[in-house]
């Protein structure tokens, strides 16, 4: 890991708080992410990751608390937001548009940076026809990067969970997001799904030098191919720092220990 | 033969407009989960707004070319249709987002009264004639396989011969441009597709101006058949059982739901009529959609919803 | 061909390297490889290939690589990978290409035993494998790697990125234009020309040494022998380290000049196959059954119009299907109209589906093949053969000729082969294609070719009136029951697997009063049938325990009986129990040969508590075995395995 230089804060999360209604579902959080490091949000069940990763992503917005990005202010960004200004995401429970095949899902990723207009698709050869060879190839190298060929026109319904998170992660590299929001990438997978997921995640921080902030309920995994932790327990940060620090914390401990979730 | 024939490719003619209207239900459907009671509304704005814009624009202009007219008539009412679609995304959709299927439903109600209203205030409630400059004069086919031949209308023909570009320009553009694929895209998952950057506002704006284009086409071909006047809206209630037989969600359904219907009410008008004391015409399609709803609610060609273990 | 015997007698092409320069000289422009990147069909034409090997080739001189080295060859399919090996036969090298799917330690043991000093690996994954072994294997001095993904960190002098060292040969030999030639001209016939490692189904694996010319003998028989020319496609996906990929997709293809296409990755290959139309075909028995397994799978998910469509399509091709291929004469014209609709209707889009189309020949070997399997694809108009060999023949010993089939015989011996059956029934070759020797085994080597040049095959077999060799079994395996009948469990297993719902069996009955089965069900077409029933299932040891699934099992196993019930030599082994392993058998714990062979010994030992609950009647027994994931970790499976009866069947006499 020798040749990935950590850079300066690209994400800071500042006093959020976040309520639906009566309940506090993240009180008061605050860390930051480095840019080209590999970042986790982990916590046992409802301890608040899903919920911290929505802020971020502008799913939710916090009522109180501030989000800098890269200096600016983006408290009230929207999720499209979020993606425009180089956020992408992957979903707990897989939100790929089914129907679709895989080339189609991943090929949706480079929506934002499509530039022809509606008049040039309607005319289809010409500008659109090439900018749709130019992202085409562009998502071929995902395609490969990923070792998903052998689905490429299968329709995403059709395959298996563990491909479907890897499709997941797909649409969202097509994005080529600069911070990569990763919603428990490793979730019901088998040992050695998981592995191929952690050899990707590593693979894309390192290649791309892609930030990466990933959510986990298991500990093991993320511990390996973290920087970085953040423990969330009832929506209460209560430990921040590398794994080994984190590892050692007594009220982490006592959470992961005395909460039989 | 020849006889019945004719009944079935009238039956087909009239089917392919059933098509065109279902065709505009299936879009916004799919796009956005809407089931829009407005399309009927939509086909009789649209039809007003050509009928009175190719009347205005040589009055406006002093001109005769009747060609030239009813493409400038046709230009500028693909402009209200994207304008009519702009607001409703702007003043309606957009405040209900993530809202029940119950409500939405509601508001394209109101949407449909309210265009009713509006384009009547603006057009007027008369009855107005759509001339596009369609050829009236029957033809007659197979003159050599049977006696006297099979009798048809030109005009039936060329709108026939419309609708079905239509439907393959817009399975192209759903197919193969990258902003039909973001339309598949939202209507499969709202929020995965705007969390990976596709505006969901924009979509929407799309997807209605696409109907109301549809809409402008039927109502074009409706109204020249039987001029721009308010009973067109109820046309809408006719593509209701085309939709519930092809399936709400699927483009190739409406097609064939609606040829089904068309050819089904007129064979059993003509054949089954006499026994019954006529009239089927009227209730036939709405048995048939009584029956699918009974038997196969997803319709001939909708994606069945299994919940698997 | 362009090759004229003329022009073969001014420059004798008797090593693969003149072969490859005479090709770029004769048909430069014929496509040579082709390769599926990021989802083109990437071309390279003859001087294309020549060029690049020659690259390889100086760039390997430049490290270092001599005469009499040893190249490791480690991946997938890649045209680098198989430029490569000619690129160390030009310098007069030996290629040795390994499994690509072999574990570290089984990795350590070639390169030891074989002494090797040069690897040229696919990527990052063989590399890591590789550094894990290297101090095990103090001759291996360097590591290349064919794909750059992933390696930017690794420090290691001795690895190096193969487009590097591309780099350097072709200045290299841009500089010194003379020196590749000379090297090719010192190349001789008699020089080994690739070490291809035994599988291993009995001890430790052997590198058997083959030369340019016998590979070049054996490859020119079989061109030869079903008239091969330079415009055939094939598709190369079956691992590099088989004689069979090795025959097929380097020697046949340097001989007759033809293509080869290499798939995008191993899980697109019915893609590829589809998209490339192969008119050359070879894969062992596995693949064809795989492929039979989908297409009835995919038909039990079709609308029942189709399904009865199939069916009755397929008995009218399994009635005369066969016979017209053969164009046999005693063919009614009512089944000729039926089978030229089935043709429309059917077997086209079917061999279409399997990317069979423009198939002129296919071949299967490697282990017997289901007659049933067997004539499935002939009965389809795939003009599939069947050859018999030995990694140390050069796999060609039989072939069976055009218009020859016979669905249970493995066809005549190759021209200028002799084939003659010991006393003890097993088969022994003499002739042009044999090994020259194990790799520093003299001991063996003499032990497999004996006195009067005879190699011993360690197949037992006969040949029938017309001359056509039957291989029964594995000498070694076939047995005797208790009272006296033959037992070959190969035979029977082979039935059994011909269910689409078995994957694999394993047979007992040497020495005991009856016949008795392991069996392994195919995950994906048992999985299927059980959605179809809304069983839930979590994996295949869960499957395997369902009480349906065993009902299921326990009447093909009953089918078998009937069948084996037909025929005298065969039906006194009827299999009287079984039982469903709780884990597949996986080459990763020994239990399956690289190549996929069940090796019995080690899996009668390994569940010895299994076979003894079998045999004592018991009707369910605990086991629990340790298995190894790919990455080298382990893990623990247990479960209580059902113990199943079923139906056996009075002989029948043959009513004739």
């Amino acid at each position: 890991m020798s040749g990935r230089k950590i850079g300066e804060v690209i994400l800071d999360l500042k006093n959020i708080t976040l309520r639906f209604g009566g309940v506090t579902a993240l009180e008061d959080i605050s860390f930051d992410v480095r840019e080209h490091e590999v970042r986790a949000i982990i916590g046992p069940n409802g301890a608040g990751k899903s919920s911290m990763l929505n802020v971020i992503n502008g799913v939710y917005r916090p009522q109180e608390g501030d989000i800098i990005l890269r200096g600016e202010h983006h408290a009230n960004m929207d999720s499209y937001g979020a993606a425009k200004a180089g956020l992408a995401r992957t979903f707990q429970n897989i939100a790929l548009f089914k129907g679709m095949s895989v080339l189609d899902n991943i090929m949706t990723g480079r929506n934002l940076k499509m530039k022809a207009n509606l008049l040039q698709q309607a005319v289809w050869f010409g500008p659109a026809q090439r900018e749709e060879l130019e992202h085409r190839e562009k998502v071929e190298e995902i395609i490969d990067f990923l070792e998903i060929q052998h689905i490429r026109k299968t329709p995403v319904g059709r395959l298996p969970y563990g491909l479907q998170k890897r499709v997941d992660l797909a649409r969202a590299l097509a994005m080529e997001p600069q911070i990569l929001l990763l919603d428990e990438p490793m979730a019901g997978m088998n040992v050695e799904e998981k592995q191929d997921m952690s050899r990707f995640i590593l693979d894309v921080n390192d290649q791309f030098g892609t930030t990466v902030v990933l959510i986990e309920h298991d500990m093991g995994v993320v511990m390996d191919i973290s920087d970085r932790v953040v423990v969330l327990d009832y929506g209460k940060k209560i430990g921040d720092g590398t794994p080994d620090e984190v590892r050692a914390n007594p009220d982490v401990i006592s959470a992961y220990l005395g909460a039989s979730h | 033969m020849a006889f019945f024939l004719e009944t079935l490719l009238g039956g087909l003619m009239s089917g392919m407009l059933y098509s065109l209207v279902a065709l505009g239900f299936v879009l916004i459907y799919k796009a956005s989960g809407v089931f829009n009671f407005a399309q009927g509304a939509m086909v009789l704005f649209a039809a007003l707004s050509m009928a009175r814009f190719s009347e205005w624009i040589p009055q406006w202009l002093g001109m005769e070319n009747l060609f030239l007219a009813n493409l400038l008539a046709f230009v500028v009412s693909v402009a209200v249709m994207f304008v009519v679609a702009w607001l409703i995304e702007r003043l309606v959709l957009r405040h209900l987002v993530n809202q029940e299927g119950a409500t939405l439903l509601m508001a394209t109600l109101g949407i449909a009264y309210f265009l009713d209203g509006v384009g009547q205030t603006i057009f007027g409630s008369d009855i107005y004639k759509i001339d596009v400059g369609m050829p009236k004069e029957p033809v007659f086919l197979l003159e050599s396989i049977f006696q006297g031949g099979i009798l048809i209308n030109k005009e039936d023909f060329i709108a026939a011969f419309v609708s079905a570009m239509l439907v393959v320009a817009l399975s192209i553009f759903f197919q193969k441009t990258s902003t039909g694929r973001a339309l598949r895209a939202v209507a499969d998952d709202h929020q995965a597709a705007q969390s990976i950057g596709i505006p969901l506002n924009r979509i929407w704006v799309i997807v209605w101006c696409v109907a109301g284009i549809t809409a402008l086409v039927a109502g074009i071909i409706w109204g020249s058949k039987l001029g721009a006047q308010f009973s067109l809206s109820t046309v809408a209630l006719r593509a209701l059982p085309v939709v519930i037989l092809g399936g709400l969600t699927s483009i190739p359904g409406a097609i064939i739901g609606g040829l089904i219907i068309g050819v089904g009410e007129k064979l059993s008008e003509v054949f089954l009529g006499p026994y019954v004391g006529g009239g089927i015409e009227i209730w036939f399609a709405y048995m048939l959609a009584l029956i699918f709803l009974l038997f196969r609610p997803q319709g001939l060609f909708g994606e069945k919803i299994i919940d698997r273990v | 061909m362009a090759v004229t015997h003329t022009e073969r007698a001014a420059t004798p092409l008797d090593t693969f390297p003149r072969l490859l320069l005479n090709h770029a000289a004769t048909r430069g422009d014929r496509p040579a490889t082709r390769e599926k990147y990021l989802g083109i069909w990437q071309t390279w034409n003859w001087s294309q290939v020549a060029g690049e090997v020659r690259a390889i080739a100086s760039g390997l001189a430049e490290l270092g690589f001599k005469r009499g080295d040893n190249l490791a060859i480690i991946g997938d399919n890649r045209p680098r990978l198989y430029w490569s090996m000619c690129a160390a036969q030009m310098l007069g090298g030996v290629p040795v290409p390994m499994y690509q799917d072999a574990v570290a330690a089984e990795m350590a043991f070639v390169l030891t035993d074989g002494e090797i000093r040069f690897a040229i690996v696919e990527d990052q994954e063989q590399v890591d494998k590789l550094l894990e072994i290297k101090d095990q294997c103090p001759s291996l001095q360097h590591i290349l790697y064919d794909d750059p993904r992933g390696m930017r960190h690794y420090t290691q002098t001795y690895l190096q990125g193969l487009d590097e060292v591309v780099a350097m040969g072709r200045i290299h030999d841009k500089n010194q234009p003379d020196f590749i030639p000379s090297e090719v001209a010192l190349g001789s016939a008699e020089d080994v020309a690739v070490m291809l490692y035994t599988s291993g189904t009995t001890g430790k694996p052997k590198g058997v040494c083959l030369t340019h010319g016998t590979f070049i003998a054996a490859a020119t028989s079989g061109v030869d022998f079903d008239h091969l020319t330079e415009q055939e496609d094939i598709l190369s996906y079956l691992p590099m380290a088989w004689v069979g990929d090795h025959l097929f997709s380097y020697a046949q293809a340097l001989v007759a000049g033809f293509t080869i296409n290499c798939p995008e990755s191993g899980d697109t290959v019915m893609t590829d196959l589809r998209e490339i139309g192969p008119t050359y075909y070879f894969a062992p028995p596995r693949v064809f059954e795989n492929l039979l397994t989908t297409v009835m799978i995919r038909m039990e998910d079709a609308g029942a119009l189709k399904r009865n469509m199939f069916h009755y399509f397929m008995a009218v091709a399994k009635r005369c299907g066969s016979d017209i291929l053969d164009a046999k004469p005693n063919v009614s014209t009512a089944d000729r109209l039926l089978y030229a609709l089935g043709n429309v209707l059917i077997y086209g889009p079917l061999r279409n589906v399997l990317g069979m189309s423009r198939i002129r020949v296919a071949y299967t070997a490697g282990a017997a093949i289901g007659p049933d399997l067997f004539r499935f694809y002939r009965s389809i108009g795939v003009n599939l053969k069947q050859l018999y060999g030995a990694t140390e023949t050069c796999a060609a010993v039989c072939l069976q000729p055009d218009r020859e089939i016979k669905f249970d015989s493995v066809g005549k011996p190759a021209p200028g082969v002799e084939v003659k059956i010991a006393d003890n029934g097993e088969v022994l070759v003499r002739g042009k294609l044999l090994l020259k020797e194990y790799y520093r085994r003299p001991k063996d080597t003499a032990e497999a070719i004996d006195a009067e040049g005879w190699f011993h095959t360690g197949d037992a077999g006969f040949f029938d009136d017309d001359g056509h060799l039957k291989i029964i079994d594995r000498a070694k395996d076939v047995g005797k029951l208790a009272d006296g009948a033959i037992f070959a469990p190969n035979y029977i297993e082979n039935k059994l697997k011909f269910f689409q719902y078995i994957k694999e069996a394993v047979c007992f009955g040497h020495d005991r009063d009856m016949v008795c089965a392991f069996i392994n069900i195919d995950v994906g077409a048992v999985g299927n049938w059980a959605e179809r029933r809304g069983l839930p299932y979590s994996g295949y040891t869960d499957l395997a325990a369902k009480s349906e699934v065993l009902e299921l099992i326990r009447e093909c196993v009953e089918q078998v009986n009937a069948d084996l019930s037909h025929d005298v030599m065969v039906a006194e082994t009827q299999v009287h129990r079984f039982l469903i392993l709780h884990k597949e058998l996986d080459p990763d714990d020994d239990e399956l040969t690289r190549t996929r062979k069940v090796r019995r010994g080690f899996v009668a030992e390994k569940y010895q508590v299994l076979i003894d609950a079998l045999y004592t009647g018991k009707t369910s027994q605990f086991i629990e075995t340790q298995v190894k994931f790919e990455d080298g970790r382990s893990g623990m499976v247990s479960a209580d395995l059902a113990i199943c009866e079923v139906k056996t069947f009075p002989v029948m006499k043959k009513a004739a």
